[in-house]
């Protein structure tokens, strides 16, 4: 373990607006996002090996085995495809899928999809099918099973509460402020840290500016053999490491305050980009962060704080836009989040920085980004780190 | 490109089990890491099949399954759809130089849920077609009132793959279905859709499958009778029935993928045995044209001769095959479990006569095979 086969690039990212997108069927949502990638990398789907189309559960999407349904759309008539899925962070898993297709020599360019239209399903409903019967009445739905975890981490670190307060409102209004620079996010709105404070509570800790919404959007990225991305490409991104982990079903099974799925999938993924200390290496993150609380976890799992610190690094501004490691200049999931695509979303945010085409989202000089994804009862943690060097 | 082998395969019966689904995933895993020798915390990676649609009631399959199947804190995925899926992920997974041993663990408790033609009939479009009542038994229909049109096949000939398969599960001790029948019996089951019979289409199946890949240098380490993958190949069809012809589907493609990467030019001749997705009998006959085992049109000619019988001159589903056990999800991986444990001359009682070098398993989903893949395998 540890070693990269092939060398993998990106060389084309491709996204829809996001947002209530009434305008649009879903199958015509995804051949936006295609159409946007192969715009992006100059290529056509003649040029495509493979295909990996991942989304939420069925119960979601309106039909069973989406991939059927959309298989017009995706291109993917007459080509091998893998439907990943796992949850929340299916828009990194199937960036892997894609990753390991291209390593393993079984294909040169791999075309990766993810995809929801939250509008035309009931997101709640399909969690609410997570749990089993006898955790349902705890856990049922994501605010409540996140806010629980939220006080747990609270709790365990003896966090002044209204300093998490504070740093989750931090977080908020620099998501959306990222948001206002992202012509495609869903969510462009100025708030300040005392809207953010005096919102409505959800669960508690958890108020309504603390929380994404619920978008439609898909997201496709075009992943390379490095001899192709030469070819094709004049300035690629390149995947420099990946891990992935779970934790057991039951909530009371394992530590959510050190959140270990996180922990393992980060080191593996350093361990292979060979990064050492995460927070002065790495130039900007993509963090998964459906809920503000959850972004301050992350920040200490990820290991770009010590535990129990992330309030008071944020509070110093130093995962603010102007800070030593901006975080989520997208405006995040908290600006975005139509699940199946959010974690590929990190991803193509990532490769657009270091290659220098995040436009008003751009970190200055970045050379070296995290994208994250979480998923299932807050069990799955995936995180890929892309460069701009080989 | 590295070697991929499989070092060792356990599944579990397909009649319905009264354990709870974590159990009843345990059990194999379990006895795969025992066969092996290894515990899990020597296995390197995860990959599952099991899907939202076919899982007890609880969505996002993979976050129950982590338990039972192991792959709690490592490196995991898992694939929605047929399990030949998750075989060919985990083996690019291997190929690709990161991961030296990968567990495929697929699963399903077929009793638990409702009846595959009320969940496949979640797969049409909820405008258009699932009014009209489309599900797989139905699209089936047409596919045999268009394949016995065409190409002449009779009811005798569709009815013969129920006889010869439930024959070999008889020595299977997993199978689901387990009686002897004949030519009459079929033609006189019930009719289900014109012209499919009650006997022609495939039961509702429990069944768990783990099965071990390794590299080459990890797998000659781990077991004395390593069975090696040579080539796999999947194709994906459109998406609306009227839009295909549905004589000539993606399996071809999917096979001839298959077979350049395993140098394969003459399949009738160089495979040994097939294990082919079959939940309706004359599929089985179709399946056998469109991988080149014998001519386009001859299905039912080839049946006649005797040549896919256990002791013909190419087997096809020694196990019993999907007529016999239907777990959904799972039964491509048990086709690829059956074809290894042939190789390795492990099959128990349904061990067929002649040593088996090459041999072939298929795996298909949707409506009429909408999704092919196709696996090759060798000693």
């Amino acid at each position: 373990m540890g070693r990269m086969g092939r060398a993998v690039a990106v060389i084309g990212t491709g996204q829809t607006k996001h947002g209530r997108r009434d305008d649009v069927s879903y199958p015509d949502l995804v051949r936006e996002a295609i159409q946007a990638v192969f715009e992006d990398a100059g290529i056509t789907i003649q040029d495509v090996d493979a295909i990996v189309y991942g989304s939420m559960p069925s119960m979601m999407e309106g039909v069973a085995f989406n991939h059927f349904y959309m298989a017009d759309a995706l291109r993917a008539v007459g080509k091998p495809l893998l439907r990943t899925e796992t949850c929340g962070s299916t828009g990194q898993s199937i960036a892997q899928t894609g990753i390991y297709w291209v390593a393993s020599g079984m294909a040169d360019i791999v075309l990766v999809v993810g995809s929801e239209k939250q509008h035309e399903g009931d997101a709640q409903a399909t969690m609410m099918t997570i749990p089993d019967k006898i955790t349902l009445p705890m856990v049922g739905g994501a605010p409540v099973a996140f806010s629980m975890q939220s006080r747990e981490w609270m709790g365990y670190f003896n966090i002044d509460e209204a300093k998490a307060r504070e740093a989750a409102a931090i977080v908020s209004v620099d998501c959306h402020d990222g948001g206002l620079n992202n012509p495609l996010a869903h969510i462009q709105m100025k708030v300040t840290k005392e809207e953010v404070m005096n919102a409505k509570i959800i669960t508690y800790p958890v108020r309504l500016l603390d929380v994404c919404p619920s978008s439609d959007g898909a997201c496709a990225v075009l992943f390379a053999s490095k001899d192709k991305a030469r070819k094709i490409c004049k300035k690629p991104a390149w995947v420099k490491g990946m891990g992935f982990r779970g934790e057991e079903y039951y909530t009371g099974d394992s530590n959510k305050a050190v959140w270990q799925s996180t922990i393992g999938a980060a080191q593996e993924a350093y361990k292979q980009a060979g990064i050492t200390d995460p927070r002065k290496e790495l130039d900007v993150a993509e963090i998964y962060n459906p809920f503000t609380y959850h972004e301050l976890m992350f920040m200490e799992c990820l290991g770009l704080c010590p535990p129990g610190e992330a309030p008071d690094y944020v509070i110093d501004g130093v995962f603010s836009p102007d800070g030593e490691l901006p975080c989520n200049p997208s405006g995040g999931v908290l600006c975005t989040n139509c699940i199946g695509a959010t974690g590929l979303i990190r991803l193509a945010e990532a490769a657009r920085q270091v290659t220098g085409k995040a436009g008003p989202m751009q970190v200055e000089g970045a050379k070296l980004a995290l994208s994250h994804a979480m998923g299932g009862l807050e069990q799955f943690n995936a995180v890929t780190i892309i460069g701009s060097k080989l | 490109m590295r070697k991929v082998g499989i070092v060792d395969v356990a599944l579990s019966p397909g009649v319905g089990s009264s354990l709870s689904l974590m159990e009843f995933t345990y059990k194999p895993v379990k006895e795969v890491l025992d066969k092996v020798g290894i515990k899990r915390n020597e296995v390197d990676a995860y990959v599952m099949a099991s899907s939202d649609v076919f899982h007890s009631g609880l969505s996002c399959a993979n976050s129950f399954d982590i338990d039972a199947t192991g792959a709690f804190m490592k490196p995991m995925a898992r694939e929605e759809g047929d399990s030949i899926k998750a075989f060919i992920y985990a083996s690019l997974r291997i190929m690709s130089g990161i991961y030296d041993t990968v567990m495929v663990v697929t699963l399903i408790k077929g009793s638990e849920h409702p009846d595959n033609d009320t969940l496949t009939s979640c797969f049409a479009d909820p405008f258009y077609t699932r009014p009209l009542g489309i599900q797989e038994t139905t699209a089936a229909a047409m596919q045999k009132r268009l394949y016995q049109k065409r190409y002449g096949i009779t009811d005798e000939q569709c009815a013969k793959v129920v006889v010869k398969n439930l024959g070999n599960a008889l020595r299977n001790q997993n199978a689901h279905i387990k009686k002897r029948v004949t030519v009459e019996d079929v033609l006189n089951s019930k009719k289900i859709c014109h012209p499919l019979r009650a006997m022609e289409c495939a039961p509702k199946s429990d069944g768990v499958c783990a099965m071990l890949l390794a590299s080459e240098e990890k797998a000659r380490e781990l077991t004395d009778k390593p069975v090696w993958l040579r080539g796999f190949g999947s194709s994906m069809d459109t998406f609306y029935l009227g839009d295909r012809d549905l004589l000539n589907t993606q399996l071809k493609n999917a096979a001839s993928m298959a077979y350049k990467m395993a140098g394969i030019k003459n399949p009738a001749k160089e495979i040994d045995m097939a294990e082919i997705s079959e939940p309706y009998a004359f599929q089985e006959l179709l399946r056998c044209e469109e991988l080149g085992l014998c001519s386009q049109g001859q299905g039912g000619s080839f049946i006649d001769s005797g040549a896919t019988q256990m002791t013909g001159s190419l087997p096809v589903n020694p196990s019993g095959g999907v007529l016999a056990m239907n777990p959904y999800v799972p039964r491509g991986l048990y086709r690829v479990a059956e074809s290894a444990l042939q190789i390795k001359g492990q099959a128990g009682e349904h061990q067929i006569d002649k040593k088996v070098n090459t041999a072939l398993a298929h795996g298909s989903y949707g409506f009429c095979g909408q999704w092919h893949g196709v696996v090759i395998l060798g000693n």
